[in-house]
Formats: C-alpha cells, structure tokens, sequence
C-alpha cells in the first residue's frame, strides 16, 4: 500500500499518518472511491472490508460482517440457491399498474352532477306546483324544468356509465393486485434466504470469531453456539477485521486500545492506516 | 371502516409505523393491512400511505355486514346445518344435493 499526503509518499502495511492533517474521514473515503481527497494505493475493498473500513465502526452489524468475511474465506450456504431462484424470479415479475383513479373520480364528478341536477328538478317542480295554484304564467317554469329533467337524465346515464367503467376498472386491478401480491411474496422469500444465508455463513467462520476475541484487545465472551455474543461492538469489529481477508487497508482512529499503526497492523492482520 | 391493504415491503414498512404513531385511528391490525377509523383522520393517514406508495396500497370502506338483511334465509340455514353435518369430509355440493340447501354454482352467481 502507498498513500501520499502533501507530496509525501507513505509506504508498507502499517501506515501512520498522525502527524497529518488529514481527516480519519478522508483516509476512509479515499480508499473506496474513483475521486479520493487524498490517494491511497492499495487493492480494491472487498464486501468484508465495508463493515471494518474504519475502527471503532460507527454502526456494526456482526452477522452481516461475519458473514461477508465468511464469504470472502470461500464459505458459502446451501440456501444460496434459493435464493438465487427467488432472486431471478423477481426480477421476472411484472407489476402492472392499478389505475382505477380516474374512473374513481368520474363516478364521484358524474354522481354530483346528478345530485345537482335532482335537487334542481325538485326545486322546478316546486316553483311549477306554486304558480299553478296561484294562477300565474308557468310557460317560462315549465320549459326550465323540461330542460333540467332532459340534463338529469343524461347526467344519470353519465353515472350509470362511469359506475360500470369502475367495476371494469376495478377488475383489472384486482389481476394487478395479485401480481403485487406475489411480488410481495418473493420479496420476502428473498428476504427470508438472504437471512438464512448471512446465517449460514456467520455460522461457518463462528470458531474463527472467537478465536480471534481472544487475540483481539477488549471484553468480550462468545459462546460455542453461534450468535451468543457478550461484548461491546468494538471488540466484535476488531475479531473480525483481525478474521477477514483483507487486502485494503483498514483506518484506525480514536481507539484508544490499540497504540500504533504497527500494532494495530499485527493484531489485525490487516493492511492499517492510522490517523490517531 | 377504510381498510389498507399494502403490496410491497416498503409501503408495509410504513403502514406498521403509520400504526405506531396513530394507534387510536387505527382499528385493527391485520399484518400487512389494517382498519382505520372512518374519519377525516383515517382518511388523511390511508391517502398518505398511498401518496407514498402509490399503487401499492389499496383503499376499500368497509361497511358492517348484517347477514339477517344483506343473505336470504336459505343461505343462512345452509351454512349452520352445513356445520353441523354428521361426516366432516362430506363437501357441500354433496351435502346439498337432493335437500332444499341452495346450490353452490347457483349462490356464486347471486350478487347480495
């Protein structure tokens, strides 16, 4: 690994960059992106590297770490290829879209039409009703009502039309819903295997995870059972860093309980930059 | 009641956080669906969750289901002798066949 700063050009397994200004956050950016603040010569990270690219983690998932690192010593599960099936048949799957909206807000527009439209009706019918008693002209009444009773029944069969493109609408819909249905389902199924998998995998390097606890500074108790972890996420980090693969360098910053870039490069076995 | 039926792990995600914060508009729990109370508040909630998911969720409104106005007699006494039948394995177009219990084919075209 080569890593230069300021013109200056570090090189070895065990970096020490304390005398820098350079930010923790930088190093770590800098070995895993196209563009890095600062350059940082070292191979490719791998997924094991991800969950220990910087020590102590700021979040750490351990059976997702345990995993990765399982899977880069080879180890694999016979889930994977369930998971593989569920995975591709997802990507098979079509989710048509539902679409009912439109024809929703028609039947509500063409129903208050309608309303309107009755309650005009009734109110004409009324005022008709009032000027017959009383004698007077209803020539001009009369041809109003005739004209809401013709638009009533047009907006009725307006309604009547919209209510069965809903129920037409809502029969397509109820074939796409079954697709979401089933994708549903696979995602779950995926989920599900990827579980079982990260399982799998964290399960087959168990021994080697303790092992490592004990030669990794910190607390932290590990039964024979896999999963059974009694410990600060700190100590699991570094058993696994010290466990996993590792080709790019790992940052070390603020740990208090590692002094040194060429320590921590030991105990990890590890390519390390140390920032402090 | 408005019941919300989610299609994806996303909007399912939501819909129980939606159910956490909102306890008291919601009803009822049922997995990946649920029942909101029918009020502005329900609706607000449900229309939210479709805002965000779209067509992975469905909104129907419920209504209570009253057998004694909504399902002839027929069907009713059907269904209470079918469950008292003497052999549990006898399906119900057989256990109907020659009695006055209405035919299944016949009650599946029947709209209530």
């Amino acid at each position: 690994m080569r890593v230069i700063v300021d013109g200056r050009t570090y090189e070895g397994r065990a970096v020490d960059l304390t005398e820098t200004d350079v930010s923790a956050a930088a190093v770590v950016e800098s070995v895993s992106t196209a563009d890095p603040p600062i350059r940082v010569d070292c191979p490719a990270p791998g997924d094991a590297h991800e969950h220990v690219r910087r020590l102590p983690p700021e979040t750490f998932d351990r059976r997702a770490a345990l995993a990765a690192a399982a899977q880069a010593l080879g180890h694999t599960s016979p889930a994977r290829a369930a998971l593989k099936d569920a995975q591709s048949e997802l990507a098979d799957l079509s989710a048509p879209p539902v679409d009912v909206d439109a024809a929703r807000r028609r039947v509500a527009e063409t129903g208050e039409t309608e309303k309107r439209l009755r309650e005009r009706v009734a109110e004409l019918r009324g005022r008709l009703q009032a000027r017959r008693e009383t004698g007077a002209d209803t020539t001009a009444v009369r041809a109003q009502l005739n004209e809401a009773t013709s638009r009533l029944a047009e907006a009725e069969t307006e309604r009547i039309a919209a209510e069965q493109a809903l129920e037409r609408a809502e029969t397509v819909a109820r074939d796409a819903r079954d697709h979401r249905e089933r994708r549903l389902e696979l995602e779950d199924r995926v989920a599900n295997r990827e579980r079982e998998v990260r399982r799998d995998l964290a399960a087959a390097v168990w021994g080697q995870f303790r092992a490592a606890l004990r030669s990794v500074p910190g607390t932290a108790a590990a039964g024979s059972t896999p999963g059974t972890y009694d410990g600060d996420r700190v100590t699991a980090a570094l058993a696994v860093a010290r466990l996993a693969p590792l080709d790019a360098p790992v940052v070390i910053d603020g740990l208090d309980r590692i002094d040194g870039a060429d320590a921590a490069a030991s105990i990890l076995e590890a390519p390390v930059i140390y920032t402090g | 009641m408005l019941l919300v039926v989610t299609y994806s792990r996303a909007a399912r995600t939501t819909l129980r956080n939606v159910r956490r914060t909102h306890e008291s508009a919601v009803v009822r729990e049922l997995g990946r669906a649920a029942l909101f109370e029918e009020t502005e508040l329900g609706a607000f909630l449900a229309l939210r969750l479709r805002a965000k998911h779209g067509d992975d969720v469905q909104i129907e409104r419920t209504r209570p289901f009253n057998e004694f106005a909504a399902v002839r007699k027929e069907v009713r006494d059907a269904a209470e002798a079918y469950e008292n039948r003497e052999t549990a394995s006898t399906p119900y177009d057989k256990f109907a066949a020659g009695t006055d219990h209405p035919d299944p084919d016949a009650m599946r075209g029947t709209d209530l």
